[in-house]
């Protein structure tokens, strides 16, 4: 009778466990190029929060700041000459003032013009703050579609680097004759690593983009508010005379 | 004032924008990089696995036996050749001595007689070739015995080594059949181990140390006829994976090639060790 013993083919002697830093510096090219995408993309769209931010907080406290110069009960013309006075020392007149600006400068040229009818006065002054309108709508807008780019992208992009990555892992496990979780789990944790920073460039993205929508709506509306307020004030002193 | 500084922000918001987020993804990463450093103080060392190659040493005890056996003969012979060749040297000389002797002896005696004859030649001369003759006749004799002895002696020799080598003989034959079916034995060990072991998936409740075995029965063309779990490890689930690991590693073909003598001394029924010693945990 003989006794057989089951001589172990391998012996794994894992001192240590492993750690991310050396998980993405042994990864294989694609994830890390995944990767090195994704830092990019992370790196260029909290550049775009931090400015929109900047951008947003100006405009809405500029929004404030200005309707309380506008209410405060101060002549228009007044009004007007400050923004002229800034204008000359460099200082860009923006927000709610630049559509002020625009409507009672088309609104006081079209007056001094004796042929031009009062509809049409109005009609000049409304369509003047349309304009600034959209331009300063279009300021307040930008980089949004970027953010929102990003934050549907990115986690498609750390997919791609997972697939890539345990496809190469499985590739190199059919070489194997025993797999055990030893030697799996390394390329499965590379894999990973590149959804987890996809998902760490897309939540930040998706969160930013929805609030600052919403504040840019926000500002947008005060400013539609104000252009009617303020054609209905000019309706009122050209009707008045 | 408040509003030149927002205006400013407005159109120069850039360059601060990307010095805070580069901040902030430096940050990040040096936090992360000291969490690791902190949470593992000790060097971090992944080792390649090794393979140990489970190398044959254990000797047949049969054939250890054996060629002890042999050895201790072959002392034997030897110092009984050296005994052999060392009386037959001692003979040789006393033989030598003896016939030295004598043939001063007889020179003297000539010599004696010579003179004698001279002397008294016509009185002494019948009586000395008559003397002279006996002693030539004895010294003859002597001379062919001792030869006689000598030839006994190295016929017995050869016969000697002639027995021994038949003996050695057949022991070196008797030995490299013990060997090659020994070997035998262990090839088709061999055979049943890696097959089984490759095939053998052991479940996740499997800790080093655990043991089950299984008594295997087998036809001489390899094929199993039943496995029977004669000591199990107290884990259903390892013991499963045990047999299962047997029915489909089997048949085992190359068992095929075997003497049919070998197979059934050593394969018919057959204990297999199941016991992890690779594992981790």
């Amino acid at each position: 009778m003989g006794y057989l013993k089951q001589v172990p083919k391998w012996r794994t002697i894992v001192i240590a466990g492993i750690t991310p830093t050396q998980l993405i510096l042994d990864a294989s090219l694609p994830v890390q190029l995944v990767l090195l995408t994704l830092l990019g993309l992370s790196i260029v769209s909290w550049v775009m929060i931090f400015q929109r931010a900047l951008v947003l907080s100006a405009a809405s406290k500029g929004v404030l700041s200005f309707e309380h110069r506008f209410w405060s009960g101060m002549d228009l013309s007044q009004l007007y000459k400050e923004g002229s006075q800034m204008q000359k020392e460099d200082i860009p007149v923006v927000g709610m003032e630049s559509i002020f600006r625009a409507g009672f400068k088309e609104f006081m040229r079209l007056r001094q013009q004796p042929t031009v009818d009062k509809e049409a006065v109005m009609e000049g002054a409304q369509r003047a703050m349309r304009v600034a309108y959209s331009r300063e709508e279009e300021k307040l807008e930008k980089h949004l579609p970027f953010l929102a780019t990003v934050a549907s992208v990115s986690v498609y992009i750390g997919l791609f680097g997972t697939v890539i990555g345990i496809m190469n892992s499985f590739i190199g496990l059919a070489s194997q004759a025993q797999v055990t979780m030893q030697v799996i789990a390394p390329d499965i944790a590379e894999a990973l690593i590149a959804t987890a920073m996809g998902l760490f460039v897309a939540i930040p993205a998706v969160v930013v983009y929805n609030r600052y929508t919403a504040s840019v709506d926000n500002i947008t509306g005060s400013y539609i508010t104000f252009t009617d307020e303020f054609s209905s004030i000019l309706h009122r002193q050209i009707h008045s005379e | 004032m408040k509003d030149t500084f927002n205006n400013v922000v407005i159109y120069n918001g850039y360059p601060l924008s990307v010095v805070v987020a580069v901040t902030f993804h430096s940050v990040i990463l040096a936090l992360l990089l000291y969490l690791q450093s902190s949470k593992s103080p000790e060097a971090l060392e992944l080792v390649q696995p090794t393979v140990v190659k489970a190398l044959l040493i254990q000797e047949n005890p049969q054939v250890a036996n054996e060629r002890k056996r042999l050895e201790r003969q072959q002392q034997q012979q030897r110092t009984r050749e050296r005994e052999v060749a060392q009386q037959a040297a001692e003979a040789e000389r006393q033989r030598q001595e003896q016939a030295d002797s004598r043939a001063e002896e007889q020179r003297k005696a000539r010599e004696l007689a010579s003179l004698r004859q001279r002397q008294e030649q016509e009185r002494l001369d019948a009586d000395q070739l008559v003397r002279e003759r006996e002693e030539q006749n004895e010294l003859e004799q002597e001379r062919r015995r001792q030869l006689e002895l000598a030839e006994a002696q190295r016929q017995q020799e050869s016969r000697d080594r002639e027995r021994q080598r038949q003996e050695e003989a057949a022991n070196a034959a008797a030995a490299e059949l013990a060997s090659s079916e020994f070997e035998m034995v262990q090839s088709g060990m061999a055979i049943i181990q890696q097959a089984v072991q490759s095939v053998w998936s052991r479940p996740p409740s499997a800790r080093n140390g655990m043991r089950a075995i299984l008594q295997i029965r087998m036809l001489p063309t390899g094929e199993l006829i039943d496995a029977v779990i004669t000591e199990s490890s107290g884990d259903p689930a390892f013991d499963r994976s045990a047999e299962n690991a047997v029915y489909s590693a089997a048949p085992f073909r190359e068992l095929q090639a075997l003497p049919s003598n070998v197979f059934n001394e050593n394969f018919r029924s057959l204990s297999l060790i199941f016991q992890p010693e690779d594992l981790l945990n």
